[in-house]
């Protein structure tokens, strides 16, 4: 604030002052960043280490690129909000389930070149595509897959957990028995991963009548709830939210938990903090499923462009520098997460044996339903869900109020399919 | 118009421009909002927009979450006013006693916690009411009570969430009555003490009506501080367990921010003013009727 200090010999002066005030108002007003920068958001992780990923880039292209994290609770108003209000990023990290809804509202950019979605894990550009075209390019997949504890497997007689739902629960069991005060399955009731992962690989379809109403109580999604709620009913889960927990991976390191379903992100976690809990200590494997492992959904997370970019020639090759392999490559060793691109997984990091589990989940994927209101009919289906394990409901009910919130929430759908406006 | 009144109109001019353009502008269109249904498919296409009248807060009528919200929020309201001011007057009455040393160090002690984020002070408090480590059960158990789990039982949400509001705002109110406190008359306190009037006496006959007006006051901000409860959920909770926690705000929030629905959300802040404009109105009534205002 140089500027702000009147001349030496003046002394403080009111006029001085005022100046000095007003200049000061002046650099505040200011902003801060470099306007010639491209601007990127991302949530979490992706968000964090973007950052990592920038100096190559500017150094190859002389592109500035300003990253902003954003937090997964937040960032679906905050990107809504930002397109409202006209202050999109030039790029954005989306999950996939979101792309037809940013589309739709004309907030991105449908991808300029073929060559950008092409020689990717199959299925993964049916949930960015649409109006026939695609919106986004598919960057990393996170199915989920279970964390376990060797040693607390081991000392009941396991080397790895059952990979069917009775031998899951008869696994659970056994250690809850073993170590009656603490927990089996980590699996807060405010995370919805675990419940549609067991509806995936049931088989469950979840809405129907051209996605326009919900399907919560065919045999399919009944199966998966039952199961899922039996598990809290024979305290093998704790019924807590993410919230409660403070810091779950402590409480997995710590021992409180023996089995910790989750996506590739946890794998940085493992890494930062191989302090609370060594190596040999975990092992990972795919979900279970009815009777053995089936397909299931994972998050898969996409980079799009703001269609108000006014820079799209540049926002264009940062995506296809972040979805490249090299970057794709470089960031499953700083996070983690998993290449959409097939090619990637031929170099030597993705043969490591943790890996295994989530690669043969990611060649049996299925989509979820491609609408608009389908993140808001999954965290209500949770909602449900919760009372269902709390004692509230019986299951019966509990599906039957799924569907009802779900049929109310795409009744605005229901109306424009019917009137032909929309597919 | 007189000259007189010609500078009056230019200075307000200014304020009142500012108050139209950011207060009474977008009130009428949050009202105008209120009767279509504008969803994420409006704000893709304006023809996706319809009229639909009271639609909305029919709706609403037949939502159980949102009576629950509402339901959540009175709760709150009843519960959480009394305890708050009831804190704040009986710190300020500690802090005006005479014997009390270091005031302006217990003063700032006790004002702290309103000027810390509540972000911060959210994250200390989930420590606090943990089940299993928290301070708050570890002095429960010393006193042979069982273990509360406070962020995570439906039942015990509410009161947890509370004893955090209390916590977080009644160092403000504790200031204002500490000014109230300094103006009652010290000759009527000693004519009172005097014709053998008891401490309570005191309290009631001599401090009470003196510093009625404030605590009227106090009323009324506590009141529309707490139908406006959102912040505090939604760190500590995020409306759970079991949406056990979600406000009349939440709920808006939800709708309105996070879903787009800003047709139902205006709805339900238009049902939220007039809400806060009846109890206000009521307590206005109770003000008159005791020669507060």
């Amino acid at each position: 604030m140089g500027q702000a200090a009147s001349p030496p010999d003046q002394g403080l002066t009111r006029r001085g002052l005022l100046a000095g005030s007003a200049a000061l108002l002046a650099s505040a007003c200011a902003p801060r960043r470099n306007p010639a920068a491209l601007r990127l958001w991302a949530m979490s992780y992706e968000g964090d280490y973007s950052p990592h990923l920038m100096p190559p880039f500017t150094r190859a292209t002389g592109i500035d690129v300003e990253v902003q994290s954003l937090p997964w609770t937040a960032s679906h108003e905050k990107l809504l909000t930002a397109f409202a209000g006209d202050a999109m990023p030039d790029v954005m990290m989306l999950p996939a389930g979101w792309v037809g809804e940013f589309a739709m509202v004309g907030a991105i950019a449908p991808v300029c070149d073929p060559a950008l979605v092409t020689g990717l894990f199959p299925g993964l550009t049916e949930a960015t595509r649409y109006g026939g075209r695609d919106h986004a390019v598919p960057w990393s997949v996170a199915p989920q897959a279970q964390f376990y504890r060797r040693d607390l497997l081991a000392a009941a007689g396991y080397d790895g957990p059952p990979l069917d739902w009775a031998g899951w629960r008869h696994m659970g069991r056994e250690l809850k028995r073993r170590r009656p005060g603490e927990w089996v399955f980590l699996m807060p009731l405010n995370w919805w991963d675990a419940l549609f992962t067991f509806a995936g690989q049931a088989g469950a379809k979840l809405l129907r009548d051209r996605n326009t109403r919900g399907d919560f109580a065919s045999p399919e999604f009944a199966a998966a709830l039952d199961f899922y709620a039996s598990l809290y009913a024979d305290r093998l889960a704790p019924p807590m939210l993410s919230t409660e927990l403070q810091d779950p991976f402590a409480a997995f390191a710590q021992g409180a938990f023996a089995i910790y379903p989750r996506s590739p992100a946890m794998l940085l976690d493992l890494r930062r903090r191989a302090a609370e809990i060594a190596p040999d200590r975990w092992g990972v494997a795919r979900m279970p499923g009815p009777r053995g492992p089936a397909p299931a959904g994972g998050i898969s997370a996409t980079l799009a462009v703001a269609a108000t970019s006014p820079r799209a020639h540049e926002a264009w090759t940062l995506v296809r520098y972040m979805t490249g392999v090299g970057a794709e490559l470089e960031f499953q060793r700083l996070i983690g997460s998993l290449p959409a691109r097939q090619s990637a997984w031929a170099a030597p990091q993705m043969q490591a044996p943790v890996l295994r589990p989530f690669r043969s989940q990611m060649t049996e994927l299925v989509t979820e339903p491609n609408v608009i209101e389908w993140e808001r009919i999954r965290i209500e289906v949770q909602l449900v869900a919760e009372r269902l394990v709390r004692g509230d409901l019986t299951s019966a009910q509990a599906m039957a109020t799924m569907n009802t919130r779900a049929d109310a929430i795409l009744a605005k759908r229901r109306a424009l399919v019917d009137a032909g406006r929309i597919a | 118009m007189t000259r007189q009144e010609r500078t009056a109109w230019t200075f307000t001019a200014p304020v009142l421009a500012i108050i139209a353009f950011v207060l009474i502008l977008p009130t009428l269109l949050a009202l105008a909002l209120s009767v279509t249904d504008y969803s994420v498919y409006a704000l893709a296409d304006w023809a996706n927009l319809r009229f639909i009248g009271l639609g909305n807060f029919t709706t609403l009528l037949t939502t159980p979450l949102f009576w629950r919200a509402l339901g959540n929020t009175a709760l709150f309201s009843v519960v959480g006013v009394p305890m708050a001011i009831g804190a704040s007057l009986l710190a300020a009455l500690l802090l005006n006693d005479a014997t009390v040393r270091w005031k302006p160090l217990w003063r700032v002690a006790l004002f702290a916690p309103y000027v810390t984020s509540v972000v911060a002070t959210a994250t200390v408090w989930q420590f606090l009411l943990n089940t299993r480590y928290g301070l708050l059960n570890y002095g429960l158990s010393l006193v042979g009570i069982g273990p509360v789990d406070w962020l995570g039982d439906p039942r015990a949400s509410i009161p947890a969430i509370l004893i955090f509001v209390t916590w977080k705002i009644f160092g403000y109110n504790m200031i204002v009555f500490t000014a109230a406190l300094s103006a009652v008359p010290q000759d009527l306190m000693e004519a009172a003490r005097l014709d053998g009037a008891s401490r309570l006496g005191r309290f009631r006959h001599v401090t009470l009506p003196a510093i009625g007006p404030t605590l009227l006051l106090a009323a009324v901000m506590s009141v529309a501080g707490f139908l406006q409860l959102f912040a505090e959920p939604y760190v500590m909770t995020q409306g759970g367990p079991a949406q056990s926690t979600v406000t009349v705000l939440y709920f808006m929030f939800d709708e309105g921010f996070k879903w787009w629905n800003l047709g139902q959300a205006s709805a339900v802040a238009l049902i939220l003013f007039v809400l806060i404009l009846a109890v206000t109105l009521v307590q206005a009534r109770i003000g008159r009727r005791y020669e507060w205002l």
